[in-house]
């Protein structure tokens, strides 16, 4: 079977609903990409950036001391290593080259934490785009930094003050200014989600990182595991192992508070199918259909949705969805630095915490992690979160977060 | 061709509407708001009003938490309106109660999740709540088959957008499943007034009108009685939302004035279609 199906079907979930303004717009899109999807110039071009500008092939690191504790051989595939930090460059540079193939001069991006958003103002700073990106007010306000950043790399970004202010109402506003500007703009999604071809581009271009594990490891794994939100770094790990039965993989969701208080960002564990943003998948919504506000304190994960090609696994039992809470991400975020001497992103701490959920399991094993992403940009929300958790003991290193 | 479901039931009474207004050589008038902004009472006197005053067809807007193809006049409407918490249901009793004060035909305009969620109960409360037409913005024909089949045997139509970017052979497709009316949105954008309207609106009216027997509406920016008067020219019917709701908006804690507005409003345009 296969997958998107040609109408960008993944069994029931994906396809295109989005209003008529935009149709023409992404049928031309995925006309164009079919073209250029097997094209040797543009692989090329795409490998040369991954290279030498991304710093790819990331490192396959085998993490000894985790190991060794949980009794396992244990490998982190280490994409918070590439430039700007996280995965979301691999997508970036393959949309960018896309973009100049189709002659498009002016790019758009949603953006939640600011990592796409800085991936992207960072290749159109390198490609000599214009570049207008997205963010939820109250994302502005808790991501300055990187909001500085993508101001320092030539972005100009809008801060949405509609509807909850968050990753959700920065996509209902980037969707809204490409109806606007369809014929000069470029929309950079920065997850597999959104109507079809968006979720097999975002695809083809993290599915570097499989690739890249499948060659480093030299065998099969036992065990995948990776953090999902919209779902692009896992996918991106899982796609070119999906054909191997043996190998059970892992996708974990942001449980916030617990999936008790209905304060999380778990679209499968929590959630149930809908349509929001061009794309038939798992949501968080009350019972009328209205898309609920997600909470997770990795901002990266904090979507009220997931991939559609998730979901479909997720049906199909494929992938294992769970979910592990704020708590847990920030413990395991810390065994990580004391272990390893590696700050993840709070995302990523997701996937490490999952370890702790299947210790049983794992005994023996070879178990791949995708470290999506580095935690620099988490400092500040660390320390507040531990302040919060243990007053008088980290406080100086919360106060020291504000400035 | 699916051409010949246009033709399939005749008793719907968006057909009516039109044939009657083609006999008196006038347009229609379809004017937009939210059902419950700024709370469901006012929302049902507004449209009252404008069923009164002029209003052809009612367009009915089901509020929705994420309304992408909307400019910033509707989403603050559907804001103001979501703390109602209006529900499907009330929407429906909504519809029921109009129908009882004016038989005027309504377009249910949402947006799929809050539809989808429902399954087939959506199509059934449309039904007894006597919707003649449901307008899903983010429901292309391509993915519209089970929405279809749930609306189709309960005699309510589906309208369908054409856009600026509609090329010509896409509007033979849309065209082939749209009943009642097909409704061209006037600018490359989301919904809100605009001073000036692009000069394709006209020829690509006319392009369309070479494809379908199907009258046409016209939506999306008109604000004044100038613009109505022109598009009416050649067109079938005139959709004017955001200028309305615009009045809610300037005074809202004023219900009286709303309302006197919003009947001065609506009687203008009606006297230039």
């Amino acid at each position: 079977m296969k997958l998107p199906d040609d109408n960008g079907h993944f069994g029931e979930y994906g396809g295109r609903y989005i209003s008529e303004t935009l149709m023409p717009a992404v049928i031309e899109l995925e006309k164009f990409y079919k073209k250029i999807r097997n094209d040797k110039e543009f692989i090329k071009d795409f490998k040369y950036y991954l290279k030498n500008y991304v710093g790819r092939p990331s490192p396959l690191y085998f993490a000894e001391r985790l190991s060794k504790i949980y009794n396992a051989e244990i490998y982190l595939k280490r994409e918070d290593l590439n430039h700007t930090g996280a995965h979301k460059i691999n997508n970036t540079i393959g949309q960018a080259l896309l973009a100049l193939r189709m002659g498009k001069k002016r790019i758009i991006a949603e953006t939640g934490a600011g990592q796409h958003g800085v991936a992207t103002a960072t290749v159109c700073a390198l490609f000599d785009l214009d570049c207008e990106v997205f963010m939820g007010k109250k994302d502005v306000e808790r991501q300055k930094q990187n909001v500085f950043r993508m101001e320092l790399l030539g972005a100009k970004v809008n801060s949405v003050e509609a509807g909850s202010q968050t990753l959700k109402d920065a996509m209902n506003e980037a969707i809204r200014d490409w109806i606007t500007n369809i014929q000069t703009t470029y929309y950079m999604i920065g997850t597999v989600a959104g109507p079809h071809p968006y979720p097999l581009i975002v695809r083809d271009f993290q599915s570097v990182i499989g690739k890249e594990v499948l060659k480093q490891l030299k065998k099969l794994p036992d065990i995948l595991i990776a953090c999902v939100g919209g779902g692009s770094n896992a996918i991106g790990l899982f796609y070119p192992f999906l054909k191997y039965d043996g190998i059970k993989i892992y996708a974990v969701e942001a449980g916030g508070y617990g999936i008790e208080t209905g304060m999380h960002a778990a679209s499968i564990t929590g959630g149930k199918p809908g349509v929001l943003h061009g794309n038939k998948t798992y949501l968080l919504q009350d019972e009328f259909g209205r898309i609920k506000d997600a909470h997770s304190i990795a901002a990266g994960l904090d979507y009220p949705g997931i991939g559609p090609e998730h979901s479909y696994f997720a049906d199909e039992k494929r992938i294992i969805f769970d979910s592990v809470t704020d708590e847990e991400a920030v413990k395991a975020f810390q065994e990580l630095c004391k272990l390893e001497g590696i700050i993840p992103a709070l995302e990523s701490s997701h996937a490490i915490a999952y370890l702790e959920k299947i210790k049983q399991e794992i005994k023996g094993k070879t178990v791949v992690i995708n470290l999506s992403g580095r935690g620099d940009k988490d400092m500040h929300t660390i320390s507040e979160y531990l302040s919060a958790a243990q007053p008088g003991k980290v406080k100086s290193g919360a106060e020291a977060g504000h400035n | 061709m699916r051409n010949e479901r246009n033709f399939k039931h005749n008793n719907n009474k968006i057909d009516a509407v039109f044939n009657k207004l083609k006999e008196e050589k006038r347009k229609a008038f379809i004017p937009f708001i939210s059902i419950g902004d700024p709370d469901i009472e006012t929302s049902f006197d507004i449209a009252k009003t404008l069923a009164e005053t002029g209003a052809d067809i009612i367009e009915l807007g089901f509020p929705f938490s994420d309304p992408m193809a909307d400019g910033k006049v509707i989403q603050r409407s559907y804001e103001r309106a979501l703390k109602n918490k209006i529900s499907m249901e009330n929407a429906f009793n909504f519809i029921k109660r109009l129908k009882a004060f004016k038989d005027v035909p309504v377009v249910l305009f949402t947006y799929y999740n809050p539809v989808f969620v429902m399954g087939e109960k959506f199509a059934e409360g449309a039904e007894e709540a006597g919707v003649e037409s449901v307008l899903v913005v983010d429901l292309p024909p391509e993915e519209s088959g089970e929405f279809t089949k749930y609306i189709e045997d309960r005699n309510i139509y589906q309208i369908f957008l054409l856009a600026p970017t509609t090329d010509k052979d896409r509007m033979r497709l849309v065209l082939s499943y749209a009943k009642g009316f097909a409704y061209y949105v006037s600018v490359t954008g989301v919904t809100g007034a605009r001073k000036n309207l692009p000069e394709t609106v006209k020829s690509n009216v006319t392009e369309i009108k070479k494809i379908t027997d199907l009258p046409i509406g016209v939506g999306f920016g008109i604000s004044s009685k100038e613009q109505a008067k022109d598009i009416a020219k050649y067109s079938d019917a005139v959709i004017i939302g955001s200028r309305i709701i615009q009045f809610i908006e300037d005074n809202i804690n004023d219900k009286e004035l709303i309302l006197k507005k919003i009947a001065e409003f609506s009687k203008d345009i009606r006297s230039v279609l």
